[in-house]
C-alpha cells in the first residue's frame, strides 16, 4: 500500500544542514497496522508527513496505493490526499469555529458530493465513532477524547484507503487514549484500513501488527 | 462550498462584526461623496446653452436721472459704436440679472390651471444670436413683435417639458405678468453656471429704452486679444461719461463659478480617497493577520485536500461575504434617500453612485483580501501544521 525507497530528508538553513532521514526503505501491506516509534525528533512525523504527501522528502522514491507520486503537482498531490489519505494529529486540528459534523464533512468538501450526502456520510462516519449525539456541538464543548473521535470520524468519512496517524493518544490519558485505539484498531480489523501510527508509547505500539523504530532519522528495527 | 462559508462567516460573526461595521460606514460616507460627485457631474455634462468663449460682460451704470429717451439714445450710441469696433462681432442687452451673475429672477403664479414656476430672463431681440443659443422650435423675437397684442416670450425646453409635455406651444398664449406669446424655445439656458440644475425659465423682451438693461454682452471674433478690453473700455467711458462699469470674460466667470463647486468636490474626493486607502490598509492588517491566525487550519485544508486555489477562493469569499453583509445593511438605508425623496437630486443619480461604491468596495476588499489568501494558501500544510 505504501512503498518508501531510499527516502531522505534535509532540512537546511543558511548555516545548518540537518538530516531528518536517512536511507529510509519501508513497506506498508494493505490492511496493516503499523506503529512508529522513537525518542523526540528522531523524524517520525517527518515520516509520516512524507507517506502523507504533506511535505517533500528530499530524495527517494514513494509509491502509495500503487502510485508513484513524486511527478505529481500540487493540485494533483492534494486530489490524490483527499481520495486515499486520512489523517489524524495528536493536537486535534478541529475547527473551533465549525460544529463537530461540518468539521468531519471536511475532506468531502473538496470532492464532488452533495451537501446531503456529506451529511448522510459525516453522520455515518460520527456513528462509528460513537459520537452521533455531539453532532451539533462545537470543539471547545467536548473533552479531549471526544475531539479526538471527532478527528477520527474526519479521517475515515472519504473512505481513504491509508490512515495516517500521528500520536493521536498524546494528548490523552490512559482510558481515552485505549479509547482512541481500540477504535482504531475495530477500522483495521473491521474495515481493513491500513493505518500507519506515530507514537510514543510502547504499549500502544504493541498493540499494532509491526513496530518500526527510528533514531536519529534511521530505521533501527 | 458557499453553505460552508456563509456557516463559518455566521459562527465566527462577532470576530467579523467590526469588519462588517467598518464597511458599513465607510459605504455610506463614500455614498454620501459620491452622489454628491455625480450629481454634480452629471450637471456639468448638460450644456450650458450659451456662447462663454470671446464673450464679455459690461455692467453698465447709469445715471438715476435718465429717462427713458435719454437711455434709448445712449443704448442705441453704445451698440453702434462698440459694434463698429473690429473685434465685436455683436452686442446684446440684458438685465443686471445675467449668466453667473449669483443672482435669479423667478415668478409664480396660477392664472394658467397650473402652478407655473419660472425663473425670468430678460434680453432683447439680438441676444439668441449673439449668445448663440440654440432655438428648437419657433424663433427669437424681433423688435417689430413687441408691438403685437401680445408681447413676445421664448422659453427652455425645461420649462415647455415641465409644464406642455408634448403639446405644442409655439403662439401659445400664457399668463405670466399678463398675457405672454410663446415664439420660441431653446434647447438648453444654463445661466446660473456649469453645476446648476437647468430651471424653467422664460426670456422676456425689453425695449432698448427699459431702464433694466443694465449688462452689455459683448461677443467678440474668435481668437480676440484681451488687449481689445481697453480699447472697448475707452469706448463705453466716452459715451456713458462714466469710468465705474465693469468689464469681465463671460469664460472667466464660467470659470471662477465653477471653481466653487470643483474645489470642494475635488477636496471631499480627495478625502474619500484617503479614507478608502485607510479602510484598505485597515481591512489588509486585519485580514493579514486573521489569516496568519488559521494557518494550521490552512495546513489541514491543504492535507485534507483543498487545492492552493480553493484555499485561496474560500478565504476571499469568506471576507467578500462579511464585506457584502455590510455593504447590504448600508445599500438597505442607502436607497431610502431615492425612495423617499428626501433631497432634491434625481433617484438614478444615487442608484449610480449605491452602484460605483458598491463595486469600490468590493474592489478594495478583493485586492485585501486575495494577497494574503494567496500567500497563506503557498504554504506547505506540514509546515502550517507544525505552527499550532
Amino acid at each position: 500500500m505504501i512503498k518508501l525507497e531510499n527516502i531522505n530528508k534535509v532540512y537546511r538553513t543558511d548555516t545548518i544542514e540537518t538530516l531528518a532521514l536517512n536511507t529510509i526503505n519501508l513497506a506498508v501491506a494493505q490492511g496493516e497496522f503499523l506503529s512508529i516509534m522513537g525518542p523526540s525528533g528522531c523524524g517520525k512525523s517527518t515520516l509520516l508527513n512524507i507517506m502523507g504527501l504533506i511535505d517533500e522528502p528530499s530524495g527517494g522514491r514513494i509509491e502509495v496505493a500503487g502510485q508513484v507520486v513524486a511527478n505529481y503537482n500540487s493540485k494533483a498531490t492534494a486530489r490524490f490526499r483527499n481520495q486515499h489519505l486520512g489523517f489524524i494529529f495528536q493536537s486535534f486540528h478541529l475547527i473551533n469555529d465549525l460544529s463537530v459534523i461540518d468539521n468531519v464533512e471536511l475532506p468531502l468538501l473538496y470532492r464532488q458530493v452533495s451537501g446531503k450526502e456529506r451529511r448522510q456520510l459525516a453522520q455515518v462516519a460520527l456513528e462509528q465513532v460513537g459520537l452521533k449525539n455531539r453532532m451539533s456541538h462545537f470543539p471547545g464543548q467536548l473533552s479531549g477524547g471526544q475531539k479526538q473521535r471527532v478527528a477520527i470520524a474526519r479521517s475515515i468519512v472519504g473512505r481513504p484507503n491509508i490512515i495516517l496517524a500521528d500520536e493521536p493518544t498524546g494528548n490523552l490519558d490512559s482510558v481515552m487514549g485505549n479509547e482512541i485505539m481500540d477504535i482504531l484498531l475495530r477500522l483495521n480489523a473491521e474495515d481493513g484500513a491500513t493505518i500507519v501510527m506515530v507514537t510514543h508509547d510502547e504499549s500502544m505500539a504493541r498493540r499494532t501488527h509491526r513496530l518500526v523504530r527510528l533514531f536519529d532519522g534511521s530505521q533501527v528495527q | 462550498m458557499i453553505k460552508h462559508i456563509l456557516t463559518l462567516v455566521w459562527n465566527k460573526k462577532r470576530t467579523n462584526m467590526l469588519m462588517m461595521l467598518e464597511i458599513f460606514l465607510a459605504f455610506l460616507i463614500l455614498f454620501s461623496v459620491f452622489t454628491f460627485a455625480i450629481n454634480f457631474l452629471r450637471m456639468y455634462q448638460s450644456p450650458l446653452g450659451f456662447a462663454t468663449r470671446d464673450a464679455l460682460l459690461v455692467q453698465l451704470m447709469l445715471d438715476d436721472g435718465m429717462d427713458s429717451v435719454a437711455h434709448l439714445e445712449m443704448r442705441q450710441q453704445l451698440r453702434r459704436e462698440v459694434e463698429l469696433l473690429p473685434a465685436v462681432q455683436t452686442t446684446s442687452f440684458n438685465s443686471g440679472v445675467t449668466m453667473f451673475s449669483g443672482s435669479m429672477w423667478t415668478t409664480s403664479n396660477n392664472d394658467n390651471g397650473f402652478l407655473l414656476e419660472t425663473c425670468i430672463y430678460h434680453a432683447d431681440e439680438q441676444f439668441a444670436a449673439a449668445a448663440s443659443l440654440n432655438l428648437v422650435e419657433g424663433r427669437w423675437p424681433e423688435v417689430s413683435d413687441q408691438n403685437n397684442k401680445y408681447a413676445p416670450v421664448v422659453i427652455n425646453r425645461r420649462l415647455r417639458e415641465a409644464y406642455f409635455g408634448d403639446k405644442p406651444v409655439i403662439d401659445s398664449i400664457i399668463m405670466l405678468d399678463g398675457e405672454k406669446k410663446i415664439m420660441g424655445v431653446v434647447d438648453h439656458f444654463k445661466y446660473q453656471g456649469e453645476f446648476e440644475t437647468e430651471r424653467p425659465l422664460t426670456f422676456f423682451f425689453l425695449p432698448l429704452h427699459d431702464e433694466n438693461l443694465r449688462t452689455l454682452y459683448v461677443r467678440l471674433k474668435p481668437n480676440t486679444p484681451p488687449e481689445f478690453e481697453e480699447e472697448l473700455n475707452k469706448t463705453i467711458a466716452r459715451v456713458t461719461r462714466r469710468r465705474d462699469f465693469v468689464i469681465s470674460s463671460v469664460d472667466a466667470d464660467r470659470v471662477r463659478q465653477s471653481r466653487q463647486v470643483w474645489v470642494p468636490m475635488i477636496t471631499a474626493l480627495l478625502i474619500c480617497g484617503f479614507l478608502i486607502l485607510n479602510v484598505a490598509l485597515g481591512l489588509f492588517g486585519v485580514l493579514y493577520y486573521n489569516i496568519s491566525k488559521r494557518r494550521a487550519e490552512i495546513g489541514l485544508r491543504r492535507a485534507l485536500g483543498a487545492t492552493q486555489g480553493a484555499i485561496t477562493r474560500q478565504f476571499t469569499a469568506e471576507v467578500m461575504v462579511v464585506a457584502a453583509a455590510g455593504m447590504l445593511l448600508a445599500i438597505l438605508i442607502a436607497v431610502q434617500f431615492p425612495l423617499l425623496a428626501v433631497f432634491d437630486v434625481p433617484a438614478e443619480n444615487f442608484y449610480w453612485s449605491i452602484l460605483a461604491t458598491t463595486i469600490l468596495i468590493l474592489l478594495v476588499v478583493l485586492i485585501c483580501a486575495f494577497s494574503p489568501s494567496r500567500q497563506a494558501a503557498a504554504v506547505q500544510p506540514a509546515v502550517a501544521l507544525h505552527e499550532e
